[in-house]
């Protein structure tokens, strides 16, 4: 019974009402209302944007589309933000490609975008070093300037500000699984036959291809031999076949698991559960290998990056902007932006980690943080990703 | 003349995308220019590298929506245009009100519905019954059943204009004649009401063959839908030659199926101009 209450107090409060809503595929009523919205705006002669008032464009995660986080900077600074929340990292880079580096003031990627691919292709602005370098200095350790993701490859340039980190790989139910087990089994816990039909697959389709070339015993950030595009093709057959579900959804992998409808799925971590965690089901937890194939570890860690994008016209307070959300208090909104706990680079300074309740710190599996972090390698572009992703791509189109 | 500006605004709100994306289709994959050197090698690809089973799968899966939808709207449009005054409007209302919905919000409704153990039905018949039922979700039938949740409006409301125009004095005439309920419906009922079923159907199928939400949500990505395909090629995997290759197959074929219905449609007829 108390299982239903939770179950129907998740349902009822989606952690993250505004993903949803962004991660739908516009339909064509929406489109024709866009069309005839931007027509309109196009015979009155203007352009969206007001040029009176100063108004920064988010390109962003969920973190950053938090109304508090709005309010805070109208109150401080008298600008507005306006934002729209990614579908996927890679659909946002198809949109400054395709020209809207003139509508976003503001983007927020994981850590290889920026470096090896918005940079290059002149998407983003660097960051001037003497006012930005210094903010590194009160993150972790781990972030001291110059430090490598934030970094151009000739390593003069500055692409950006560390936030929010964490690491990224599956989730358990501990009532089911022992997180021990778990840890220990790492990645093999997906080869075990046990477990078919019985886990889900969030489909961050790029995560899940890094996941696969780590249950193939792959390192998915080396370069791959042909002996491992055919170990990758065997494990992503299996792993897609035997998986109960699929989906973009996480809430939903997460009341599959509270339902007892699967036992675990990937790819997953304490970003997909902690709304849940704090709503007291202590069940859901987030693992991360104590070891694996890429350099003897098991975990990624991703990065978060906050770029200022390469507008025609860039506004000065985009960089005010950059400097004021690593702030304590605009630092611990993002850290609980839209609901959605995650940690941030800032939880560094013990002003604001004091910020966080107990509560908060045990949704977030704060005491083995340090020890997930240390067994994962960072988020990096995968060497053979066009030719993994097809075989993860044509895996998808056989389920059936 | 006074036409001019429509068929500007068409070539340019209209034909110019669909231009360019296939002039992306003829570019080399995984690039983002559109001078690059012409190559079929994307459309080799759509044949060569099972892009057949998600086609097949949108296909047959807009082909099966449209039939249950024709199958459910006939009847219901039947009794709608049997009632009359404000009790027409109130089940007409109840019925078109969804469509103001966002189709996600409804899918996911649907999903909680669905839902095994705590799930609206399940929940309902283990508290009430103690009866223990298993679920669907996460299965093409359940995909299924949320594409005929979400399309049975693009049915009914062109098949009730049909039906509304069919004068009470030819049925009139034919039960005066003899004719039995079963040749009513095929010798007077069907072949007028045939236009507005006609365009409902082809709604329902356009409509279906793009959809993907139900698959996702409700399918549990059971299978891939050619959409999803798509969505995948422009991306996760950077390849909008790609991608565009499939998006000017899925035209072909949903122009080669749709043209030859729309040909028989007179529509002047239907709005009796």
């Amino acid at each position: 019974m108390q299982d239903h209450r939770k179950l129907a107090a998740l349902a009822a409060r989606n952690p993250l009402p505004g993903v949803v809503r962004s991660r739908q595929t516009i339909n064509r009523r929406e489109l024709i209302a866009g069309i005839g919205a931007a027509a309109g705006v196009a015979a009155l002669g203007c352009t969206p944007r007001d040029s009176q008032t100063s108004e920064l464009s988010l390109l962003t995660w969920d973190a950053y589309a938090d109304p508090r986080l709005v309010n805070l900077w109208r109150e401080q600074t008298g600008g507005s933000l306006r934002y729209e929340i990614h579908v996927s990292d890679p659909t946002s880079v198809n949109r400054l490609r395709a020209g809207e580096t003139a509508v976003w003031d503001f983007i927020n990627l994981n850590n290889p975008w920026a470096r090896k691919q918005l940079w290059p292709a002149g998407l983003i602005r660097d960051l001037p070093r003497e006012r930005f370098e210094p903010l590194f200095e009160k993150m972790f350790e781990k972030f001291a300037p110059p430090y490598y993701w934030a970094m151009s490859e000739s390593g003069e340039h500055l692409l950006g500000v560390v936030q929010r980190f964490e690491t990224f790989d599956f989730v358990v139910n501990a009532d089911v699984i022992s997180p021990r087990t778990a840890k220990n089994e790492g990645w093999d816990l997906f080869n075990n036959n046990d477990l078919a039909n019985r886990y889900g697959i969030l489909a961050y389709e790029d995560w899940n291809v890094m996941d696969i070339c780590m249950g193939a015993g792959i390192h998915p950030f080396a370069d791959k031999s042909e002996q491992d595009f055919t170990a990758f093709e065997e494990t992503a057959t299996r792993w897609i076949s035997n998986a109960k579900m699929i989906t973009t959804d996480f809430a939903q992998l997460n009341l599959a698991i509270i339902n007892r409808d699967i036992d675990a799925y990937f790819t997953g971590g304490t970003y997909s559960i902690t709304s849940a965690r704090l709503e007291g089901i202590n069940n859901l937890y987030a693992i991360t290998p104590d070891s694996g194939p890429a350099d003897g570890k098991g975990g990624i860690n991703w990065i978060e990056l906050n770029s200022a994008v390469a507008r025609p016209e860039p506004q000065a307070e985009t960089l005010d902007f950059l400097e004021w959300i690593t702030e304590p208090e605009p630092a611990w909104i993002i850290a609980n932006g839209n609901g959605n706990l995650q940690p941030v680079s800032q939880m560094a300074q013990p002003e604001v980690l004091a910020r966080f309740s107990k509560e908060q710190l045990a949704a977030l599996q704060w005491d083995e943080f340090p020890e997930r972090i240390a067994n994962s390698v960072e988020f990096d572009i995968v060497p053979g990703y066009d030719r993994l992703y097809d075989i993860y791509a044509s895996a998808m189109r056989a389920r059936s | 003349m006074t036409s001019l500006p429509v068929a500007l605004l068409l070539a340019a709100g209209f034909l110019a995308p669909i231009a360019i994306v296939a002039i992306y289709s003829i570019m080399p994959a995984r690039t983002f220019v559109l001078t690059g050197s012409v190559t079929p090698e994307n459309y080799v690809a759509a044949f060569t590298e099972g892009y057949w089973r998600p086609l097949m799968w949108s296909v047959s899966g807009a082909l099966l929506t449209t039939i249950l939808c024709l199958l459910l709207a006939w009847p219901t449009a039947k009794a709608l245009k049997s009632l009359e005054g404000y009790r027409a409007t109130f089940v007409t209302i109840l019925i078109a009100l969804p469509i103001f919905i966002s189709e996600s919000v409804r899918l996911f409704g649907f999903s909680l519905f669905l839902m095994p153990a705590g799930g609206i039905l399940a929940g309902t018949m283990d508290a009430a019954f103690d009866v223990s039922i298993g679920s669907i979700l996460n299965t093409r039938t359940a995909a299924l059943l949320g594409m005929v949740y979400v399309h049975f409006p693009f049915v009914l409301f062109p098949l009730l204009l049909g039906l509304s125009q069919i004068p009470e004095e030819q049925r009139e005439a034919a039960r005066d004649l003899g004719a039995s309920n079963w040749q009513l419906m095929r010798e007077i009922d069907a072949p007028l009401a045939a236009p507005g079923a006609l365009i409902g159907a082809l709604f329902c199928f356009v409509l279906a063959l793009g959809a993907n939400a139900e698959m996702r949500i409700l399918g549990g990505q059971s299978v891939t839908v050619i959409t999803h395909a798509i969505e995948q090629r422009f991306n996760y995997a950077q390849d909008w030659p790609m991608g565009a290759a499939l998006t000017m197959l899925v035209i072909a074929i949903t122009a080669l199926l749709v043209l030859p219905v729309f040909r028989r449609i007179d529509i002047d007829r239907l709005i009796r101009r």
